[in-house]
């Protein structure tokens, strides 16, 4: 394996790992503080004990995030130098209100974490409600920078160097929006459903704990609602794309010749070599209408880009399909709780299975999403810029960069999810215990 | 600006050390034997849980301030010394997990608990090591972009005992830290006692490994003694260390934690700092020669944002901070 292609992967493990922790660590405060305020305004213990189970939760996968959070900060200049020196003082501007957002964040949850029974019991909540804001404006910065990568802006490209740098203009580029608010409402619904499935799987072994309905129901919430929004939003994510990016947008739906009245295929596998797509359901005219709101109009192709310029079609186009085969599944079960909670009926056993099974399936369109964005941005590591292979570490033997942090995180992954285990285990043995008392 | 963004790295730099040094420390602390190893668990716990994360960010810090603002010391440091930092990226990850997963694994059994200690300990040891070894190799001039060779190009601007050694004193700075910060965060006087010792021996520690320092550098021809004292500020430098060793026994003695948190923290702030000053404006001896924050500096854009942003990020950062330790640290 040659070296860019290790530092690829190494880049792409650190950031698939670390996305999961930094989605939860965004979202499950928010949870977290609902759980919370139920219990200020009502003093239900059901409300405490929950508050307490997620925190814990919290707190481990917390700390993940920002070590691991860490690692990536290095591994900008560790994997690609030649990349942030151009890049540093374009796109840092949102690194560095990100670092004062973590920041705020990081004392936050040591305030909220440590802080039972030393502060006024609202202040305390107010600290856990931080630790969601701050964490979640840490997302949109870094999603502000990772956009820029997409569109570049602020700045003149002369010579092979950067001028006249307006970091302002870099941060608020034609990106930022599309992307931060697809991947703010991914998180939304990637941890509410996962959180919802693991209490479901609980709510399954103990069909009367009242504990895990609550829990599921707050889960719910956010994940209804962010599932329902986001197709709206992915819809006009990838209308911004067809502008922006049309090579990735052709990769994404496997188009290859420059038409109008564009159709769009449902599952298919393109082949690169013959340039077309292969056992695919055409919808005539969908991929123009989805993309330029006219079924009459013209969908740039691959073929408008010299070869070396196009993406990796087939893992792009797949990746693009599962994620949006997901979140069409998520939209789906939010109808249908929605149905389910308008004929306020138990929830029944099938839907609390499907719950379970769709617990990662959130986590699992986020990665396709971020392999659509990152691996449909290739080869150029700054959009029509620079090239990925242009930046990568003259360091030799990447390799063993890339197979050290991915024993290391498998290590993490499968401690972190006996530690889980544990946490469940430990807290269905409470509501037992619960449930035996007079 | 180019002066407000030193002054914001060496702050940065000094509280990494004086606050998140002392976590570490107290990671290295567990290693030694002692009777009260429960007891001594439960005190670091409670000591660092709310504060480590926190005291993390000024690394974070230090970093975004380097790839904005200095992108070429950023870039020459994670080219070069590739291989230090990616030891010191196993020591955070495995010492920020290893103790939240101490403090909170739903099932406290001794076999479990006693394996996160271990990697806790240890990874302390191991990351305060390697910092130490990073910090030594800014200044040897052997940090060398135009090599092609990989011993010269990737490990010869870290190999050799003047890092080691000043690994070696990193740890022993840290460790010295933590052991007269956790005097104030008991009660007991048989633990008030251990950590009261534990200073002493790490402060004698600190002292020779010092000296190893300036030893092993006059060995392999960096030098820093005579670098150190041709510096207008030497002497006075020496003399508060000095001072400050004096004023530390004797608070010590009278048995004032909060005071010798004080001078303990004055002590190692006034080691960092002047090393700091005795380069700066010199981040990085190439082998071509000394490279300033001047030389590296973004462009003045980019520069008037990284202010903008450590000025406005100051006024949230530094209440709330305050807050945290005033609840936490009465």
């Amino acid at each position: 394996m040659d070296d860019l292609l290790a530092a690829r992967l190494s880049m792409g493990f650190s950031l698939g790992f670390h996305i999961i922790f930094a989605a939860v660590g965004m979202v499950m405060p928010f949870l977290m503080a609902t759980a919370h305020f139920l219990y200020l305004k009502k003093k239900n213990p059901e409300d405490l004990e929950l508050t307490k189970l997620w925190m814990k939760g919290v707190a481990i996968l917390f700390a993940i995030g920002a070590v691991s959070g860490t690692v990536l900060s290095f591994e900008l200049g560790l994997l690609w130098p030649g990349f942030m020196k151009h890049a540093g003082p374009i796109f840092g501007m949102p690194f560095s209100w990100e670092g004062t957002a973590f920041f705020l964040e990081a004392i936050a949850i040591g305030l909220f974490l440590y802080g039972w029974n030393r502060m006024h019991p609202w202040v305390h909540w107010g600290s856990g409600l931080i630790v969601g804001i701050s964490g979640f404006a840490s997302g949109i910065f870094v999603l502000a920078a990772n956009s820029w990568m997409n569109a570049p802006a602020g700045f003149d490209w002369v010579d092979g160097k950067a001028t006249n740098i307006d970091p302002v203009a870099a941060m608020f580029n034609e990106a930022w929006l599309h992307q931060t608010m697809h991947m703010q409402a991914a998180a939304l619904q990637a941890v509410g459903y996962a959180v919802a499935g693991i209490h479901a799987f609980l709510l399954l072994r103990n069909r009367s704990s009242a504990l895990h309905l609550r829990a599921l129901k707050i889960a719910m919430v956010f994940a209804v609602v962010s599932s329902l929004v986001q197709p709206i939003i992915g819809h006009y994510a990838a209308q911004r794309v067809a502008v922006l990016q049309p090579a990735k947008l052709a990769a994404m739906e496997g188009h290859f010749q420059t038409s109008s009245n564009v159709p769009l295929y449902i599952g298919g596998i393109p082949d690169v070599e013959k340039q077309e797509m292969n056992w695919g359901v055409a919808i005539p005219g969908a991929l123009s209408f989805l993309a330029f709101n006219d079924t009459a109009a013209e969908v740039k192709g691959l073929d408008q880009f010299p070869k070396e310029e196009w993406p990796p079609v087939v893992t792009v186009h797949l990746a693009f399909q599962l994620m949006v085969a997901l979140g069409s599944f998520m939209a789906l079960l939010s109808v249908i709780y929605l149905w389910l909670w308008k004929k306020k009926v138990a929830l029944p056993i099938w839907f609390l299975k499907t719950l379970v099974f769709s617990a990662p399936l959130g986590f699992v369109a986020i990665e396709a999403g971020w392999i659509v964005t990152e691996v449909g941005r290739q080869p150029w590591i700054i959009y029509g810029i620079l090239k990925t292979a242009d930046s990568v570490t003259p360091v030799p033997g990447m390799i063993f960069h890339f197979y050290f942090f991915l024993v290391l995180y498998l290590l993490l992954s499968v401690i972190t999810l006996w530690l889980f285990k544990r946490q469940i285990q430990v807290a269905e043995q409470a509501v037992q215990a619960a449930r035996g008392k007079p | 600006m180019i002066e407000i963004l030193i002054f914001f790295v060496a702050a940065s730099l000094l509280l990494y050390i004086v606050l998140g040094g002392a976590d570490y420390g107290a990671g290295i602390l567990e290693l030694f034997p002692t009777d009260y190893k429960e007891e001594q668990r439960k005190i670091i716990n409670n000591a660092m849980g709310p504060v480590w994360e926190a005291n993390h960010m000024w690394l974070i810090l230090i970093v975004v301030i380097l790839f904005m603002g200095f992108p070429l010391i950023f870039n020459l440091v994670m080219v070069s010394l590739h291989i230090p930092m990616v030891a010191l990226l196993l020591g955070i990850v495995v010492r920020g997990t290893a103790f939240t997963f101490r403090h909170y694994d739903a099932v406290t059994e001794p076999r479990s608990q006693n394996f996160y200690s271990y990697l806790f300990g240890y990874s302390s040891l191991w990351t305060s090591f390697w910092l130490g070894v990073i910090g030594a190799s800014l200044d040897r001039g052997r940090i060398d972009p135009e090599a092609t060779d990989f011993f010269l190009a990737y490990v010869s601007p870290w190999w050799g005992l003047f890092p080691v050694s000043m690994g070696i004193f990193v740890c022993c700075i840290f460790t010295f830290l933590a052991s007269v910060y956790l005097i104030g965060e008991t009660d007991r006087p048989a633990l008030r006692t251990l950590f009261r010792k534990r200073a002493f021996v790490l402060n004698i520690a600190m002292v020779v490994s010092g000296i190893l320092v300036f030893v092993a550098s006059y060995m392999e021809g960096t030098d820093l003694l005579s670098k150190f004292w041709s510096h207008q500020f030497a002497f006075v430098f020496v003399s508060l260390v000095v001072a400050l060793f004096v004023v530390l026994w004797i608070v010590a003695i009278k048995r004032r934690p909060l005071a010798a948190r004080i001078v303990a923290a004055t002590q190692a702030g006034v080691i960092m700092a002047g090393w700091f000053w005795v380069n700066a404006p010199v981040v990085l001896t190439l082998k071509s020669g000394p490279l300033s924050f001047y030389d590296a500096a973004a462009p003045a854009a980019t520069l008037r944002q990284l202010v903008l942003a450590l000025l406005i990020g100051s006024l949230v950062i530094f209440p709330s901070l305050f807050y945290l330790l005033r609840i936490f640290k009465k």
